[in-house]
């Protein structure tokens, strides 16, 4: 229960003895001074805006310095190169002052990667040159994928402590299966209509089971089916706009009806895209708690739609060179959309025992390109 | 004596504790928020420097001294973590950004030109021929699925052909099994083309649009040359290798967008099989004279393909001879065609 000090305003908590900030004495009894309860959570609780420090000039130097190093050590290094570039943005992600850090050892990253790139390699080989292998690769894929999932999501976490506090995944492969088992049942039944519903299980599975310390995270029922409905329609609208995009070129310039159909398909696709990461991203972050912590996301389809349209346009034409630039933008506009509130701040978080994680998980994840952003 | 200012949190809650460090030689003093703690310094892990964050020491039990003081840190531990310091170093100066961006594009520019290539011609020499002919295939079921139907050219025709063929084939001892494969493909147009192990496929449009069988076996022994060059799989490799090196430079970017990796991709795979053409042609030239055929022929084809793909641009898709010059001529995937010709005529 949130409330506020009578005397400074302070946040406080309702049965607190005494307020931290002016150290107002809160007793019972009717002359006591006591907290005073507040209505609307949303209105008081102090906000925390999340800060991004970054500088694209900065990254950029980390980014190109590790590349090269990368490839004069023949890859081996890679593992230091993605500690240092995560412990950069770790850093300059601050909330309340103080910055995440990132704790994945290199070492250990190098052994995933190296277990990684074995299982590529097997994954390719036996896809390439023993085709009737493939039911065995198949049956391989799907008991692996959950134990993928759950790995990097229980590494990622380890690896992140904020106040030195470590974050925490205890999702379970049993658990995953079963959630994939079911989940991936209903796609088949509905002919993929349910990916709403899959979307949200998921969602919760990875969100329920993470906590910050202690202090578990905690998400009601989520439901993406009117993000998903409004896509949709934002897809036919887009496919319509396409079609008559480009008879409208054909019939004014004559020829390249089907590049302009192209893209305006492909920036369709790009709106899309970020209204369904947009809205995602608000509908689940708004919702979630941790301990008194709660947060606010507003991202918006346009500025996000904008902002990758620009990214993609800057690292084409630059040959690459500026996707430091493109994701410090993109990172400083995701921080920036989003506000923490704590009653009662940020520092009653306790700490939990967690035992060590390796990175195969993750690194497998990696290399098959699946990503799995919160 | 060095003293820093620094945040401790003890490992146990997220409580902020602001403290003064005193540094000895063996330990670390913390003092203040109602802690008064020693610390060996041998026991302290050094985090080691990241631009514009502050530096963390991680103490024995979970807990952990945050500062800023980049400078006190330095002088108390002057010997942890020697190669990120030395890294970080480099990350902090435009220069060696530079340095690195020249290193990276000469690096890249050096492997897709040469160092891709090379390493797929010397990998290829190890792949044995019966994972070639594999990989030849199921690249025929695939083209079977989506490209090509069965021919329409009459048995007495393909029988005629298939003895060209074998005896162009005949007494190489290169360890491939030749075969001649008739298919009509939709939006190939006349064209020809080798896969990896052997197989040769032939488009009912090129055996209409040649005027007589030398013309053929003139294309067919071009394709010849690609298996025997192995082609088909040095290609493979290098795209493979290709998609391997780019995805290590992108690292993270890729996730930001899959096109912007492409693209370059395409640009360079376009640029690779020029001397395999080139290669091809001059085996060509040269088996032809053996089975005393002259050149003539691989002119005389390579002119008509050109004429007939001039007249309709949209028929000449694919792979073969004669390759998407149409659409996509500004990469020049393919030497010129009159300069091909050309040779073949000084070839004869």
């Amino acid at each position: 229960m949130r409330a506020r000090c009578p005397n400074c305003d302070n946040p406080v908590d309702s049965d607190a003895p005494k307020c931290d900030k002016c150290g107002a004495l809160f007793a019972s009894g009717s002359a006591a001074w006591k907290p005073v309860p507040v209505a609307d959570d949303r209105r008081y609780p102090v906000g925390y805006p999340v800060e991004f420090t970054a500088s694209a000039g900065e990254y950029f130097r980390i980014w190109i310095v590790n590349l090269v190093l990368t490839i004069l050590t023949l890859g081996v290094y890679s593992a230091w190169a993605k500690v240092r570039r995560r412990r950069y943005f770790y850093g300059h992600t601050r909330i309340d002052g103080e910055g995440f850090e990132y704790r994945g050892r290199p070492i250990a990253i190098l052994k995933g990667r190296l277990i990684a790139v074995a299982a590529v390699a097997l994954f390719y080989g036996t896809a390439n040159f023993a085709p009737s292998l493939i039911w065995l690769l198949a049956i391989l894929t799907a008991c692996a994928a959950p134990w993928l999932i759950v790995r990097s999501m229980a590494f990622n976490a380890y690896s992140s402590a904020y106040r030195n506090i470590r974050l925490r995944f205890r999702g379970t492969y049993l658990q995953c299966l079963g959630l994939l088992l079911w989940t991936g049942f209903i796609l088949v039944v509905t002919f993929g209509l349910a990916y709403p519903y899959f979307k949200a299980r998921l969602m919760e599975f990875l969100f329920r089971n993470h906590s910050y310390g202690t202090t578990a995270f905690e998400v009601p029922d989520l439901s993406y089916f009117g993000i998903y409905v409004r896509a949709v329609g934002l897809g036919l609208f887009v496919g319509l706009a396409a079609a008559l995009g480009g008879m409208f070129f054909n019939a004014v310039v004559g020829d390249g009806s089907r590049a302009a159909s192209t893209l305006i398909g492909y920036i369709g696709y790009l709106f899309i895209f970020s209204y369904i990461r947009a809205e995602i991203a608000n509908a689940t972050w708004s919702v979630v708690r941790i301990g008194k912590a709660s947060f606010e996301c507003a991202l918006r389809t346009g500025d996000l739609f904008w902002l990758y349209l620009v990214n993609i346009i800057a690292i084409v034409a630059t040959l690459g060179l500026a996707a430091p630039w493109a994701i410090v933008r993109a990172m400083r506009y995701r921080a920036q959309k989003m506000t923490v509130f704590a009653a009662g701040g940020l520092e009653s978080f306790v700490a939990a025992e967690s035992a060590e994680v390796g990175a195969e998980g993750e690194e497998i994840g990696e290399m098959f390109d699946f990503d799995l952003s919160l | 004596m060095i003293e820093f200012d620094a945040i401790f949190y003890d490992g146990r809650t997220s409580t902020r504790n602001a403290v003064r460090v005193r540094g000895f030689p063996r330990s670390l003093r913390i003092v203040g928020a109602g802690y008064d703690l020693e610390v060996p310094l041998a026991a302290v892990r050094v985090e080691p420097p990241v631009a514009g964050t502050r530096r963390l020491l991680h103490l024995p039990g979970g807990a952990q001294l945050q500062t800023d003081d980049d400078a006190a840190l330095r002088a108390l531990f002057p010997r942890s973590n020697p190669l990120e310091t030395w890294v970080h170093g480099l990350e902090g100066r435009w220069a060696y950004a530079l340095a690195a961006v020249a290193v990276a594009a000469g690096f890249t520019w050096w492997c897709a030109v040469y160092g891709l290539p090379l390493a797929a011609e010397l990998a290829s020499a190890h792949v044995p021929t019966s994972i070639e002919a594999k990989l030849g295939d199921r690249a025929l079921e695939s083209i079977d699925q989506t490209l090509c139907g069965p021919t329409a050219i009459d048995a007495g025709k393909q029988g005629e052909l298939s003895r060209n063929f074998a005896a162009l084939t005949a007494g190489q001892g290169d360890g491939y099994t030749y075969r001649l494969e008739f298919r009509a493909c939709k939006g190939m147009g006349p064209n020809a083309f080798a896969l990896p192990g052997g197989a040769v496929v032939l488009t009912d449009a090129l055996v209409k649009l040649a005027q007589n069988d030398a013309q053929i076996s003139a294309v067919l022994a071009h394709e010849v040359g690609h298996v025997r060059h192995r082609h088909g799989l040095r290609l493979a490799i290098q795209a493979a290798g290709l998609a391997a090196l780019i995805a290590t430079l992108a690292g993270d970017a890729v996730s930001i967008t899959g096109l912007a990796v492409t693209l370059p991709t395409a640009l360079l795979q376009s640029g690779y099989s020029r001397e395999f053409e080139d290669e091809a042609d001059a085996y060509a030239f040269r088996r032809l004279k053996e089975i005393q055929l002259s050149p003539k022929y691989f002119a005389q084809i390579l002119a008509r393909i050109e004429e007939s793909r001039n007249k309709d641009p949209d028929a000449n898709r694919g792979s073969g001879p004669e390759r998407r010059r149409s659409d996509l001529g500004y990469l020049s995937t393919h030497p010129a065609t009159a300069e091909r010709i050309e040779r073949a005529l000084k070839n004869q």
